[in-house]
């Protein structure tokens, strides 16, 4: 649990305030966070299902997104901890990894107010190295430790969710199969829209689209 | 120091001087050299100037760092590396979204999921999304610093004409074309379980990808929303009927 919590913090912060080499990124920190529960392969399933959610948020300006890197360590869990998962779980994993990252955004905002308080002040004209230093320092700080105490938090809860997605029927599999087919659908068509628009990407997208889809009905 | 303090240079962003702090952070050795080894009211007074507003892609903010550590060393006047560091946000912001997030981020996540769905380990997938993008990211960092120390107050002019105003347009077919090829698989993969065959799969997929192509932002919020209200759903089912 502490060793998620810790990756849950280091994806916190990658995702803005330090280096980000981009570990936060659901499809990195998916298997990572799967591979500490033993079965990075569920974690990365997970991490495919939150990527496409998050393709098409950019960071940018002050725009304020879900935080990917805890909601993945906390989805991932989820899938992970199951004997046997299926499309239900990938579903309850999926939602539940969504609804944490909005959550995420929203300390993420919380967080920011406080950090504005702290490091600017107007009427300042001169400041220390070594005070700056602290307070920048600090800032960053405190957002591996949001990050982190949000990731615990969610590793809670996602204990009931685990509780909730046990076993598997049949019936409740093709139903889940069908609604992540509609996800996987509709994320993808808005993801190519949202980062590159025009006539000569509606065409590129659906000539790489006919050619996959001819390969894969000539394969079965 | 100055590429590993830039690192960093989001650290503190918030609302008000966005990457103020941090770029008064990573510009503490240059003026600790500049302005009288370790202390002063002028070292002081320069940490204080350099701390209040400003904004750039953080891969792209070391070409601020090192042209405005240039002029400092220069002795260029106050006011003048202001006027300065207001005008390098825009372009710098501009280049380096459209740049990284807007196209590399995604080109480098869609071929990752492309290289998982045909079948290759999740370590190869997660290895390649790293590297690939890690492989743009540092250099960007490094090439940023040293054009920003080359250039100095010239760097606008630099930027202008770098061949990085036009890879971003480039990247956009090779995006188009991968996101249209992932989905045939990526929906097999799914919708496999659903005990129909490939066909329907295949259409029911297409069919929703052209609703999500047509009406982005609305597809985009559906399907977030359709993820948790799913789980909701069968989260409460898997307790009652199952």
């Amino acid at each position: 649990m502490l060793w998620l919590a810790l990756l849950g913090g280091v994806t916190g912060i990658d995702t803005v305030s330090c280096v980000q080499s981009m570990i936060s990124r659901p499809i990195v920190a998916g298997p990572l966070a799967g591979a500490l529960l033993g079965d990075p392969v569920s974690g990365m399933y997970a991490g495919v299902l939150l990527e496409l959610v998050s393709l098409n948020q950019l960071p940018i300006g002050a725009n304020r997104g879900w935080d990917t890197g805890p909601a993945t360590v906390a989805a991932s869990a989820v899938v992970a901890l199951q004997a046997s998962p299926g499309p239900v779980t990938w579903i309850v994993a999926g939602g539940f990894g969504v609804l944490v990252g909005w959550v995420g955004g929203w300390t993420v905002h919380v967080m920011r107010q406080g950090t504005a308080r702290m490091v600017s002040d107007e009427r300042r004209g001169s400041i220390t190295p070594r005070a700056l230093s602290v307070r920048h320092l600090s800032a960053l700080t405190i957002d591996f430790f949001r990050a982190a105490g949000l990731t615990l938090l969610a590793l809670f809860c996602g204990s009931f969710v685990l509780a909730s997605a046990e076993a598997e029927p049949a019936a409740a599999g093709s139903a889940a199969a069908v609604v992540l087919l509609a996800f996987v659908g509709l994320t993808l068509g808005a993801d190519v829209r949202m980062i590159a628009k025009g006539r000569r990407v509606a065409i590129a997208f659906a000539a790489g689209l006919v050619v996959s889809m001819m390969i894969a009905l000539w394969r079965g | 120091m100055l590429l590993l303090r830039s690192l960093v240079i989001q650290g503190s962003w918030n609302y008000s001087t966005m990457q103020g702090a941090g770029l008064g952070f990573a510009l503490i050795p240059v003026l600790r050299l500049l302005y009288g080894g370790g202390r002063g009211a002028e070292l002081d007074e320069a940490v204080g100037r350099h701390s209040r507003f400003f904004n750039a892609n953080p891969y792209l903010s070391t070409v601020a760092i090192a042209s405005i550590a240039r002029m400092e060393s220069e002795g260029a006047d106050a006011e003048q590396i202001e006027r300065f560091k207001g005008a390098l946000v825009s372009p710098l912001g501009s280049l380096g979204d459209r740049l990284v997030w807007a196209r590399w981020r995604p080109l480098c996540s869609l071929l990752a999921l492309a290289v998982f769905v045909l079948g290759a380990s999740w370590w190869v997938a997660s290895g390649l999304f790293i590297v690939l993008y890690n492989l743009v990211a540092v250099p960007l960092r490094v090439w940023g610093l040293r054009l920003g120390w080359k250039e100095g107050r010239d760097v606008g002019r630099a930027l202008m004409g770098s061949p990085l105003r036009r890879l971003p347009d480039r990247l956009t077919i090779p995006i188009a074309i991968i996101g249209g090829a992932l989905l045939p698989p990526l929906a097999l993969a799914v919708g496999g379980a659903s005990g129909v065959g490939p066909t329907p799969v295949i259409g029911v997929a297409l069919a929703l990808t052209v609703v999500g192509y047509w009406r982005p932002a609305f597809a985009g919020r559906l399907a977030a929303l359709g993820l948790v209200l799913g789980s909701l759903v069968f989260a409460a089912l898997e307790k009652t009927v199952w």
